[in-house]
């Protein structure tokens, strides 16, 4: 378990994120949802810090998260960000020549499952196909928990057909799974577990299964309540 | 399957279960899908098949022999229960929206009568 502490990050005398905590569990997809330029970005960047927060703690299992304890963690960034000139398959061995967990064979696995070609040069990719390389570097990467920062952006239908199929198969399996993302149609039904970012800090954090049950809301109904008040 | 965003998924995949079992879709003792696997067809969460699964396997509906994939129930009383069951909720439903519109008794059943002899026109 990933848990987050009254955690704060401020510019100057802006907050950005304030007194937020919350817990990621393995076993659960989660949506990390709010509005454009609500924080989310900023809270994965801090969590996998790549960003100093200015207060609070992130531990996993108990332990403070430092040194080795990040590759228990895969940050799937929201664009690739490897140079444009490489293969697919280029990209995929400076993976394994850099990261100690790098998993070959669920690299390949998912080379099938994306149905990507390994000789073609990422600048003649499609932006999904280039998409569904992010995603394959990032999950093949052997962890416990998965960081999507929003992982549908801008990239044709089919090629989010592919990458929400991610979201039931055996490569999350009884993995922590977070999704920072706002398009909320595309992932309600994959999701065990909501969490509602406003101005910076948690406004909501529900299971999505009881939201239905006890209030028969739909996850949208909820976030128009949030933030369309 | 369509689902309703707006009740639990894990109900309405034991609805939908129910009437395949009722219309025979779904055979005594037939093998259904791996968690997994139906969670990658229905394009829902796995945890929610786990528990709709789980509710399924403590209703009788299906069951598990050790590690091998679920069966639908070879239980016929249970079958025949569930039949009837479907058979109330459709006959309590038709009566709420006919004693809405407000008719006789004695003209819905003749309506019935004669709709059933023309074949429901599907």
């Amino acid at each position: 378990m990933i848990e987050i502490k009254n955690l704060q990050k401020s510019y100057g005398k802006k907050a950005i994120l304030e007194n937020i905590s919350f817990t990621i569990n393995q076993n659960e997809v989660i949506c990390l949802t709010g509005l454009n330029g609500t924080g989310k970005t900023t809270l994965m960047n801090c969590i996998m810090g790549l960003i100093p927060r200015n207060s609070g703690s992130i531990t996993i299992d108990g332990a403070d998260i430092q040194h080795q304890l990040y590759e228990r963690i895969s940050y799937i960034p929201d664009s690739l960000t490897m140079p444009r000139w490489m293969t697919v398959a280029e990209t995929m061995q400076f993976m394994a020549t850099h990261y100690p967990n790098w998993n070959a064979t669920k690299a390949d696995e998912l080379l099938a499952f994306f149905r990507l070609e390994p000789d073609a040069q990422l600048k003649n990719l499609s932006k999904g196909n280039c998409a569904k390389v992010n995603f394959l570097l990032g999950l093949s990467l052997d962890a416990d928990y998965y960081l999507m920062d929003e992982p549908f952006s801008g990239i044709d239908v089919f090629a989010r057909e592919d990458i929400l199929e991610v979201f039931t198969s055996k490569f999350v399996q009884d993995k922590g799974v977070l999704i920072a993302t706002h398009h909320m149609d595309e992932v309600e039904m994959l999701l065990d577990r909501i969490v509602m970012l406003r101005n910076g800090r948690i406004v909501k954090d529900f299971y999505a299964e009881d939201i239905r049950q006890t209030e028969g809301k739909a996850i949208i109904d909820v976030m128009r309540e949030v933030y369309q008040p | 399957m369509i689902f309703d965003k707006r009740s639990p998924v894990y109900e309405q995949i034991i609805e939908m279960y129910k009437q395949k079992i009722v219309s025979g879709d779904f055979q005594p003792g037939q093998e259904i899908p791996s968690r997994r696997e139906l969670a990658t067809q229905l394009k829902v969460n796995p945890n929610t098949v786990q528990r709709a699964f789980k509710e399924m396997e403590g209703l009788d509906l299906i069951f598990t022999d050790g590690n091998a994939l679920s069966r639908i129930t070879e239980n016929q009383e249970k079958i025949q229960s569930l039949r009837q069951g479907i058979l109330e909720d459709a006959i309590l439903s038709f009566i709420d929206t006919v004693r809405i519109v407000g008719l006789e008794d004695e003209a819905v059943l003749h309506l019935i009568e004669t709709r059933l002899k023309e074949g429901h026109p599907k």
